[in-house]
């Protein structure tokens, strides 16, 4: 029987500017940030509310990746692309949350708007990917 | 009732204003003022917006902050305990141990601990099937073949 998600993966252009998104002014926690002798960092973060799901944000281009020339290249035209649509993230107050991450400058695909499971806003990370950020009923 | 849009702005101009001045002594004398409405008002709006006091919202910003300060090795226990805002070392060191469930000193120990062995914290199948170069974490994992 699998009971839960323990890590996934996101995949992410810079690490630096996915740890200042993520972090700074999502909220999340970091869990793990640990730089290798040869550039590799395994940088993992937390939802607030979830501390035992560790979120690993690689870099698929940066070194101490195995990838080959052919696939990172593959990951570099979607991430820059900002096609990979990432999840659904849960907020308590949807209004409030759009207003503090406008002011921080958060970059949203759509504005708050009433759905039939709730209020929803679509945010991107700045580093490939977008999510949706949701107010449930 | 529905809170309207130039209040949510205000609260949520007190918010990052505790994002971005955590490490100063702060009250709900100078948070209300921030967000122009009473302490009232903004203590019952805050607490219903993030369903946390503004009070326990600092304390979690100062506890983060002291978490991430003690993985590194550029300041001493009681340097964070005074950058973040702390008065006692001992009031840091209890509450630290509350909220994390590690005293301070044991935090930076296990950080520390972490940071010599990656094995113990990247799961082998990240190292495996990313191809990372891990130090001491060479393959012993067999490829299967489906039947």
């Amino acid at each position: 029987m699998i009971t839960k998600f323990s890590h996934v993966s996101l995949f992410v252009l810079d690490q630096d500017k996915a740890y200042d998104f993520y972090v700074n002014k999502l909220g999340f926690k970091v869990h793990t940030d640990a730089k290798m002798e040869n550039g590799f960092r395994w940088l993992t973060i937390t939802p607030p509310e979830q501390p035992d799901l560790e979120i690993s944000l690689l870099t698929p281009l940066a070194g101490g990746m195995g990838y080959d020339e052919q696939t990172k290249e593959a990951f570099r035209v979607l991430l820059e692309k900002g096609v990979l649509g990432a999840g659904v993230m849960h907020t308590p107050d949807c209004l409030a949350t759009y207003e503090e991450l406008k002011a921080k400058g958060v970059t949203f695909k759509s504005e708050p708007k009433e759905q039939f499971y709730g209020i929803e806003a679509l945010i991107t990370d700045g580093v490939g990917n977008w999510f949706s950020m949701t107010q449930p009923k | 009732m529905p809170i309207a849009a130039d209040v949510y702005q205000k609260i949520v101009r007190a918010k990052i204003y505790i994002d971005e001045n955590f490490q100063q002594p702060l009250n709900l004398s100078r948070l209300a003022r921030e967000a122009c409405i009473s302490r009232y008002h903004f203590h019952r709006l805050f607490s219903r917006i993030y369903r946390m006091t503004p009070h326990q919202y600092l304390t979690q910003k100062r506890i983060e902050q002291a978490r991430l300060w003690l993985t590194g090795e550029d300041h001493t226990i009681i340097e964070i305990c005074n950058h973040i805002g702390f008065e006692s070392i001992g009031s840091f060191s209890t509450l630290f141990k509350k909220e994390i469930g590690y005293a301070p000193r044991d935090y930076r120990q296990l950080a520390h601990t972490k940071r010599q062995q990656p094995r113990s914290f990247i799961p082998h199948c990240f190292i495996e099937n990313y191809g990372l170069d891990i130090p001491g974490a060479k393959s012993n994992i067999q490829e299967v073949s489906p039947q």
